[in-house]
């Protein structure tokens, strides 16, 4: 009923809209052809790898903010769930001697979601900086376990020559077809969550940041509101740390680690809370300055924690948010 | 386990506990006064560490170390309160996560410093400590006795300060209401950046404490931050008494978690965390305050 | 349609409720008075589950409700108008109460948001006298207007008991007027139960008044009873008057 109700609008507002939305497909589309349109100047596939990577972290770093800039939970503990989605798929391929997508991709993300109803049942009680340091230790456990224990995740060595999927045939084995695959992930994730902050359930994630007190006043269950969007965001982790387990090849502990989580939240933080384009953006920063400033000075690290305390102390909503608010500004 | 070597392992298990007392003890307080959970607090007890390796290499003595470790993190700390979290007060998560930058560029340089990180290196302890003694027939290592009688005495010298000093009532007035404070006529900004310098401080004296037991290695900042973490969680945020639960607790668990189940011994002080928090979510001592 | 058997609670080693029993009928309008500190706060926060009591029942339409959390209370039509104003400050005022009117509907709905919703909303707005306002982000209306949507959102759960806790706080004369107004025309159905400091808005509203004192009841009637009663006139009433 409420979904036959809920089109109307949605298909109104489409129209005046109409020419965005045209140009958001033709975007969409040169992105996830990529690879096929820039063969001619880049052959290595040294772009295609590195815009894949910033893809991957952008789904991580989407699914992050679901929970920082909607929900108001800000999560330092978020690799845990990307990292248990890596090593599922890469074991469900190995146990189960199988590249299908359809079943390693799935064991990542119900993994993913799994853990996250887990921790979440603890982590969702509080709420600020409280929050933030149970979700860090939590998923310490979490990357704990996967560095201790040897014989199902391959401990401090990793877990090598994990297998590219196929799906009906078609194989993700080759640069360009795994591009496709994560650049086609990357949109679902996108078009899902831009949904949801235009759903009756988004706009209640964002009233339980600004007065969850008021909520639970009102008749709403903000603790397990606060648990789904917290599984929610753990599945999309996990769909994120498959692809980079497919991507890559490997999966290491540093995956869960507080590494990774921390880059997350920076790219979270640069490119702007409470934005769908922000985290995407973010990744993007983050990815070059790590890979390509990396191969030109060794303290990429330094850089990186320079530009993060840069941008908590005088750019705190990002560069989606101010480009925003500049926006405004300059339309009077 | 024969008596004998359960009661060495509950030796080992104080002892631990007396190192995460010093490094818990550092963050419980900045948080307690500033309501900001000091997330650099393992970089800056794993820098300690590292100057103490320097400073033995150079005098060869770990006492030197010992009283410079702590004075060179102190003053790192009234550099980086001032300079960074004083920018944002008022602004508790943001000032958390500038301390996340602090922790990435320190742990960084540390990395790059050729003499430094990026493998794993040792401290030996002093030589009037490098001995064994034997226990109950069996030989045990005098500084392990040493850190015990150390963070004890530590633990009693912070208690007594906290409770008869003009600082330490100071530090009890700030825990219950900082804003108070500024009313009545305190310089805040003074107090605050002491307050986070001491916390540092105590960061770099459990890293060099803990460095001839624990070792050097990458890793050992976030594994250092995570432990002091759960020790106020567990013993309750922001009081030096939960500090001291926390510790007496968490570390006799974690090492009898090593001994019974080596692979999973971190899971047991989670699950002894996460049953803290279910039943009283502030900590065993934790007083009841909103965190925004 | 609430009783309340012999209700407890302290803080530390405060007493804030000392033995509390009160029963209000369904459809009747309570006031509750008494001097500061006297427990009124308390007592709502209990009703609302946002307090547990150390000692005694709640029952909500003859269910024992002891101990429920607040959403679950809110479920079975109890709704609280808060003293200060609990507002989602950066969404609209429609927002504000289509945030009521669907709390029954669940928050597990994925598609647009209805378009009757709006319809809904707008007609509560103007109900309590913010026709127009629909638009507005609730931080920038006045304090009186932030009053009146927090009726409006209140109300909009359509609560069987509404709990008013001081609704003409900080209102110029003709604020108060008009809530007191706007509260008088709900309907006789709703039961009310109204902490206020203005006696001429409680002596115009309330059916029957409890007074209390230190945690206790020292006095329960209708109003002509509670005005005659010397006890009460010489803890609170005398006092009000006088100032």
């Amino acid at each position: 009923m409420s979904r036959i109700a809920g089109l109307r609008p949605r298909v109104g507002g489409l129209r005046p809209r109409a020419p965005g939305f045209v140009a958001l497909g033709l975007g969409a589309l040169a992105l996830v052809t990529f690879p096929y349109w820039s063969r001619d100047w880049e052959s290595s596939r040294y772009a295609t790898t590195v815009l894949r990577d910033i893809l991957v972290f952008a789904i991580l770093a989407l699914s992050l903010d679901l929970l920082m800039g909607y929900v108001g939970l800000p999560s330092l503990g978020h690799a845990a769930f990307f990292g248990a989605g890596a090593y599922a798929a890469a074991i469900a391929s190995q146990r189960l001697e199988t590249e299908a997508l359809f079943v390693t991709l799935p064991a990542g993300v119900l993994v993913a979601t799994l853990l996250a109803l887990g921790i979440g049942l603890f982590a969702v009680r509080a709420s600020g900086i409280f929050f933030l340091m149970l979700t860090l230790a939590f998923a310490q456990m979490v990357f704990s376990f996967a560095f201790q224990a040897t014989d199902i995740t391959g401990g401090s060595n990793g877990f090598a020559g994990v297998r590219r999927p196929e799906l009906f045939g078609i194989s993700f084995s080759a640069a360009e077809e795994l591009y496709v695959l994560v650049a086609v992930s990357f949109l679902a994730t996108a078009f899902v969550l831009w949904r949801i902050t235009r759903s009756p359930y988004g706009r209640t994630l964002v009233a339980i940041r600004e007065n969850e007190r008021r909520m639970r006043a009102l008749g709403y269950d903000t603790r397990a509101i606060k648990l789904s969007a917290f599984a929610l965001a753990g599945a999309l982790a996990g769909l994120a740390g498959a692809l980079s387990a497919y991507s890559l090849r490997f999966v290491s502990a540093n995956d869960a680690g507080i590494g990774t989580s921390i880059t997350a939240f920076v790219m979270v933080l640069i490119g702007g809370a409470g934005t769908l384009a922000g985290p995407a953006v973010g990744a993007a920063v983050v990815i070059l300055i790590e890979r390509v400033l990396n191969s030109y000075i060794p303290f990429s690290q330094t850089v990186l924690g320079v530009v993060f305390v840069v941008f908590v102390l005088a750019a705190r909503q990002g560069v989606v948010g101010a480009a925003r608010t500049a926006w405004a500004r300059a339309r009077g | 386990m024969s008596p004998e070597l359960a009661f060495l392992q509950a030796l080992n298990g104080i002892s631990f506990g007396a190192l995460l007392f010093i490094l818990a003890a550092g963050l419980s307080l900045i948080f307690g006064m500033m309501d900001v959970v000091n997330l650099a607090h393992g970089a800056f007890y794993m820098l300690g560490a590292y100057i103490a390796l320097s400073v033995v290499r150079t005098t060869g003595s770990f006492w030197v170390a010992l009283v410079a470790v702590p004075l060179a993190l102190g003053a790192l700390g009234l550099v980086v309160e001032p300079l960074l979290l004083r920018r944002l007060r008022g602004r508790h998560l943001d000032q958390v996560l500038i301390t996340v930058g602090v922790a990435l560029v320190i742990t960084d340089l540390i990395r790059l410093k050729p003499d430094w990180g990026a493998e794993v290196r040792t401290l030996p302890p002093p030589d009037a400590l490098a001995g064994s003694i034997a226990i109950l027939g069996n030989d045990y290592p005098v500084y392990r006795l040493f850190v015990i009688a150390f963070g004890v005495t530590l633990a009693l010298s912070l208690a007594a300060l906290h409770r008869r000093s003009r600082a330490g009532a100071l530090i009890r007035a700030g825990v219950d209401d900082a804003q108070m404070l500024s009313a009545l006529g305190v310089d805040t900004d003074r107090l605050f950046a002491v307050t986070y310098a001491i916390g540092a401080a105590l960061a770099g004296l459990a890293g060099v404490v803990a460095a001839p037991v624990l070792g050097l290695q990458p890793g050992m900042d976030v594994e250092a931050l995570v432990l002091s973490l759960i020790v106020v969680v567990v013993g309750g945020l922001g009081t030096l008494g939960g500090a001291q639960v926390g510790a007496a607790l968490v570390g006799p668990a974690d090492t009898f978690g090593k001994v019974f189940v080596p692979q999973f011994a971190l899971f047991f002080i989670f699950a002894i965390m996460a049953l803290v928090l279910l039943l009283r979510p502030s900590g065993l001592l934790g007083r009841i305050r909103v965190i925004r | 349609m609430i009783d309340v058997r012999d209700l407890h609670r302290s803080f530390g080693g405060v007493t804030a409720l000392d033995g509390v029993t009160l029963a209000v009928a369904e459809g009747e309008r309570r006031a509750i008075i008494g001097p500061n500190g006297a427990g009124k706060t308390t007592l709502f926060n209990i009703l609302t589950g946002e307090l547990a009591p150390t000692g005694g029942t709640v029952r909500l339409a003859g269910e024992d409700v002891t101990g429920r959390r607040t959403f679950e209370l809110a479920r079975r039509g109890l709704a609280r108008m808060y003293q200060r104003n609990e507002l989602f400050d950066p969404l609209t005022a429609r927002e504000n109460v289509a945030l009521a009117l669907t709390a029954k509907a669940g928050p597990y709905r994925f598609g647009g948001i209805p378009a009757d919703e709006a319809r809904a909303a707008d007609e509560l707005l103007e109900r309590v006298g913010l026709a127009g306002a629909g638009a507005t982000p609730a931080r920038a209306l006045s304090h009186g207007q932030r009053r009146q949507l927090e009726l409006a959102v209140a109300l909009a759960t359509a609560p069987r008991v509404l709990l008013l806790d001081e609704p003409t706080a900080g209102m110029s004369p003709a604020e108060t007027a008009r809530i007191a107004e706007l509260i008088a025309s709900l309907a006789r159905s709703l039961t009310l139960l109204v902490v206020e400091h203005d006696m001429d808005v409680v002596f115009r509203l309330a059916d029957r008044i409890t007074v209390l004192h230190e945690g206790k009841v020292i006095a329960d009637g209708t109003p002509a009873q509670v005005r005659g009663d010397t006890l009460v006139n010489e803890v609170y009433l005398g006092k009000v008057i006088a100032e």
